[in-house]
């Protein structure tokens, strides 16, 4: 990633950053505070989008960019949440204890009080509410939903290689 | 009865008027306070105890409108650093050079042709030369401009006419109030305003250490204080030597511009400048008559012309040769022709040395235009672009030229 810092005299800094994939982005640091955003197109000539921010805005912003305020975890995990119930993806890793076994048999419902909404499977075929014969293989990735409590013990318990090979 | 605080305040209800309006169209407050002032005055009504004639207050109207040149120039000094402009690079000073060349060029041609005294001239030149650099800023702020390419290259242009403006006003005002009578006279007032020049560059580079104990003051009441009273009093004091109040105030903030206090002032000054540059830009359009507008109209409408046309070929050139392409370049002169507040002090410095009056309407008309249609100009570039595009058909050689294959 190229950066480039520019004084505009009068206005503010302005910071020209050119990314890794070619990707031209000016960030415009205002003397009242304010910060400008702008994407270039693909041959850098004319700003396609921008944006203003203010002062604590800003800060907000970048805490999240900067990773302070949400730390991605492994990319598999992506959740959202609504109000205590979350819905979550998650890759089941190799050597965890629910492989080979159907969802009938850990009997996810009244273990966990969860629900399993689909299972994708490794060549990308997608399972949408599988029933209780379904089998979970290695590798897999599932899309369960529950309370967030819930759905963490049931990670940790059976979708997840807790002894650590 | 002594109206003067009633007087004034009326003059500034109309001026917050002005300012309110102009803020609603999304326009630079000058042109609306120059259009107010000249409304009012002395041809206006006068209702009961609202005297629209500001005959009363004339006088404290336009001595608080000399406070605020003074602060517009102070400021200016502030801003000012060589050390920027060094820094900035070939290109911006390429750039800034052939923009004072070809405009400047034109503004001494046009005014000679006019058939106007050398005094006259010079100042005319500077009218036309001078972007506004309040008005081109707030405008690329407004038109999200501020991350394009050109927008370095079009602020550097406008440090660089700044830094012009400095040196030029300095020996202009030499001239204008000295004696320009002899060509010995002449001589010794540019070299009087030089050397006074020269004596606040040595301040500034050699006493900047002892400014920086002596303004180390953390009270703001003190400080204030003690900043204003070197402003007037180094303002007044170098009238008495003919070099310009004005100058004496850009030159006292160049000096400061090199202390570590210099952002604690620029804080401080700027509600001074933008509260007393209004009244300055109102007690301007007070002091000229709408009738004598017609006198000057030709005059000023060649000089429009004449700027829009300079701006834009030295705005084409400087963005060419940086390595901008045409259509970036086509934005620099179509935002640095808005003219505005430096325009309005040059021609007033000709008034104080009792040149010519046409200078009044003129200037006061030429801003005005400039001051709308600039901005304007700004706005619609992406069609003026395409419009020029299809008349030189740009494009299809920047194409070609990328593609050798094909041509």
């Amino acid at each position: 990633m190229k950066i480039r810092e520019i004084e505009l005299p009068g206005i503010g800094q302005k910071f020209e950053v050119i990314t890794r994939n070619n990707e031209k982005v000016v960030i415009v640091i205002h003397d009242d505070g304010r910060r400008e955003i702008y994407h270039f197109d693909t041959d850098h000539e004319e700003s396609v989008s921008s944006v203003t921010f203010n002062d604590s805005e800003s800060r907000q912003i970048a805490a999240i960019l900067g990773g302070m305020v949400y730390k991605p975890q492994a990319l598999e995990t992506i959740e959202m949440a609504f109000e205590g119930l979350a819905i979550e993806w998650f890759k089941v890793e190799p050597g965890a204890t629910s492989i080979g076994k159907t969802i009938g048999e850990i009997d996810v419902r009244s273990n966990y009080n969860v629900t399993v909404i689909a299972i994708l499977k490794r060549n990308m075929r997608k399972q949408l509410s599988p029933g209780p014969e379904s089998v979970i293989e290695a590798g897999d990735t599932v899309v369960i939903s529950g309370e967030r409590q819930q759905l963490k013990k049931l990670i940790k318990e059976i979708l997840t290689n807790e002894r650590g090979d | 009865m002594d109206h003067l605080v009633l007087e004034v305040g009326t003059a500034l209800v109309l001026v917050a008027i002005a300012a309110l309006l102009a803020g609603k169209f999304n326009f630079s407050i000058i042109p609306f306070l120059i259009i107010l002032g000249m409304l009012v005055g002395p041809h206006a009504p006068k209702f009961a105890v609202i005297d629209l004639r500001f005959i009363e207050s004339e006088e404290i109207i336009s001595f608080l409108g000399r406070i605020g040149v003074l602060f517009l120039l102070f400021y200016l000094g502030l801003e000012f650093s060589i050390k920027k402009l060094i820094k900035s690079g070939r290109s911006i000073f390429t750039g800034g050079t052939i923009y004072i060349l070809i405009n400047f060029g034109l503004g001494l041609l046009y005014a000679w042709i006019m058939g106007f005294p050398l005094l006259e001239i010079l100042i005319i030149a500077g009218i036309i030369t001078i972007s506004s650099s309040a008005i081109v800023a707030k405008v690329l702020v407004d038109l999200r401009r501020t991350g394009n390419k050109e927008t370095e290259l079009i602020l550097g242009i406008i440090m660089f006419e700044d830094i012009f403006l400095a040196v030029y006003l300095s020996v202009v005002s030499g001239l204008v109030l000295g004696n320009a009578a002899s060509l010995m006279g002449a001589l010794t007032s540019i070299l009087i305003a030089l050397g006074y020049m020269l004596l606040f560059f040595i301040v500034a580079r050699k006493a900047t250490p002892i400014l920086n104990r002596l303004l180390d003051i953390s009270s703001n009441e003190i400080f204030i204080i003690v900043v204003f009273a070197s402003l007037f009093f180094i303002a007044g004091f170098s009238e008495t030597i003919h070099v310009a109040e004005a100058i004496g105030a850009l030159l006292l903030g160049l000096v400061f511009s090199e202390t570590e206090h210099s952002d604690r002032i620029e804080q401080l000054v700027v509600p001074f400048r933008d509260f007393f540059g209004a009244i300055f830009f109102f007690s301007f359009g007070l002091s000229i008559d709408p009738f004598t507008l017609g006198g000057a109209i030709w005059l000023t409408l060649g000089a429009v012309i004449l700027t829009i046309l300079g701006n834009f070929i030295a705005g084409m050139i400087a963005g060419r040769r940086a390595g901008l392409s045409h259509k970036a370049s086509t934005n620099i002169g179509l935002t640095i022709v808005s003219r505005g507040e430096f325009s309005i002090i040059m021609a007033n410095l000709g008034i104080a040395g009792g040149l010519m009056p046409v200078l009044k309407p003129f200037s006061a008309l030429y801003v005005l235009i400039l001051a709308i249609l600039g901005p304007l100009l700004t706005r619609e570039s992406k069609n003026i672009y395409k419009f020029l595009d299809k008349t030189f058909k740009w494009s299809q050689k920047t194409s070609k030229v990328r593609d050798p294959a094909s041509g």
